[in-house]
């Protein structure tokens, strides 16, 4: 249970010997006069201290003894394993209607956004000064940068967006650099990695389907509800499949990037976890002889997930681009039989003709 | 035989049976990348490039399996 504990999310950030770090807690709140309330606590403990909160137990409903303890006992319990800190908590009175609290995942979701704009913002100032664009970019920060954003500019948005690649860059620039930076938080110590949340991955799938459907031509929505070139009777079968694969597009994207790196860190951790179930089940020696050997698969499955981080950062930009690519292409079919439009114009233009020869 | 176990033992052989598809997924991309390269060094660039990014759609897939699977022994 406990290399998943540590890839979840949870509302304290824990340094290990150091100690813990409690985070706050916002709830809106029913009250029992059926008013909305908005609670705010700087820390689980202060909530269930105010005895407005109370631990829930798996077992039954209300833990009531929890909510008489002093806080050191709490603490106490809590520093164990969780205790009362990965608890349930409930009110006293009334429901909970949405939990706003602050989590692990999204203090370092925040980091990596705060990194990500402040990259950007430095950079877009050495660039308005005419630094690497009028001379040469200098120094190291505005050349790694300058590498990775061209990168992704010439790799990524020219070959599938066309002449369009301008007005979708800083979409494809903002969600590379923000989740490479997650990616990449999430292994060093102390670090969690946002993107292994399926709400963080959803949240960007969110984004791209947005994107998507909104700069969509018609073309787009000509082939999903009338596909050309299909006979009439595959049709009724052709639009659900493609309005289910406009969707599923999108939930693919988070469902990959979420299960890469919460498997990857999942690995990391059950390898070095080895050592403790070796050494709880067959006795210290064993512990120890399993160590470097479990240190080195480690080493090697880090280094497998720093690849891995790159490349999740990058396929979900591609894939992105792919498919903003593929709903903003205006393209022109050739004509076949059933586009009675195509004769139209001709039609016109031989009336014009017959007109202009006439007079 | 219990739920429980069964939902352990499923998610067990289900995790097998995905790094079997990963496997043999990313394997068949890898031995025609291999030797394309060798056929042609000059497009060794072009090849890895699309080598990389076919095979992190497969393990995508491979991944939706192992999400499925760790529901079932977590739930």
């Amino acid at each position: 249970m406990d290399p998943i504990h540590h890839i979840l999310d949870s509302f304290y950030m824990d340094f290990e010997p150091f100690g813990q770090v409690e985070l706050p807690r916002i709830w809106v709140v029913r009250r029992s006069d059926q008013g909305l309330g908005l609670d705010v606590f700087g820390s689980t403990s202060s909530a269930i201290e105010s005895g407005a909160y109370h631990v829930v137990s798996e077992s039954s409903g209300v833990d009531t003894e929890l909510a008489g303890q002093s806080a050191e006992e709490a603490h106490g319990q809590g520093a164990e394993h969780g205790g009362y800190l990965d608890a349930e908590v409930a009110p006293a009175s009334g429901e909970i209607i949405a939990d706003l609290s602050i989590s692990r995942h999204l203090v370092f979701a925040w980091i990596g956004a705060l990194f990500t704009l402040l990259v950007f913002i430095s950079l877009a100032g050495r660039y308005r000064r005419g630094i690497g664009r009028d001379s040469a970019p200098k120094g190291i920060f505005q050349n790694l940068f300058e590498t990775l954003i061209l990168f992704v500019r010439d790799d990524i948005a020219r070959p599938t967006l066309g002449e369009k690649h301008v007005k979708y860059l800083p979409y494809l620039l903002t969600i590379f650099f923000f989740i490479l930076t997650c990616n990449l938080m999430g292994l060093l110590p102390f670090g969690q990695t946002a993107t292994a949340n399926i709400a963080v991955t959803g949240v960007l799938a969110v984004f791209t389907f947005v994107i998507t459907q909104f700069g969509g031509t018609k073309d787009y929505w000509k082939h999903i509800f009338w596909p050309p070139g299909v006979p009439t009777f595959v049709k009724p079968i052709l639009v659900p499949v493609e309005i289910l694969g406009m969707f599923t597009k999108p939930f693919a994207l988070a469902i990959r990037l979420f299960a890469n790196m919460s498997a990857g860190h999942l690995m990391i951790l059950s390898l070095i976890g080895l050592i403790f179930t070796f050494r709880a089940s067959f006795g210290t020696a064993a512990g120890y002889g399993v160590a470097p050997l479990s240190v080195a698969f480690s080493l090697f499955i880090y280094l497998l997930e720093l690849l891995v981080a790159t490349i999740q950062a990058y396929i979900f930009t591609m894939l992105s681009a792919l498919f903003i690519g593929m709903a903003v292409e205006e393209h022109h079919h050739e004509p076949d039989a059933t586009h009675e439009s195509v004769g139209e114009p001709m039609i016109a233009s031989a009336n014009a003709e017959a007109i202009a020869l006439k007079s | 035989m219990e739920p429980t176990a069964l939902a352990y033992l499923g998610a067990g052989i289900g995790a097998g049976l995905v790094a079997l598809g990963a496997g043999v997924g990313i394997g068949n991309l890898a031995g025609p990348a291999m030797e394309g390269t060798a056929r042609q060094p000059e497009a060794t660039g072009d090849i890895r490039t699309s080598m990389i990014i076919a095979a992190a759609l497969i393990e995508g897939v491979a991944l939706f399996g192992l999400v499925i699977c760790v529901l079932l022994a977590i739930k």
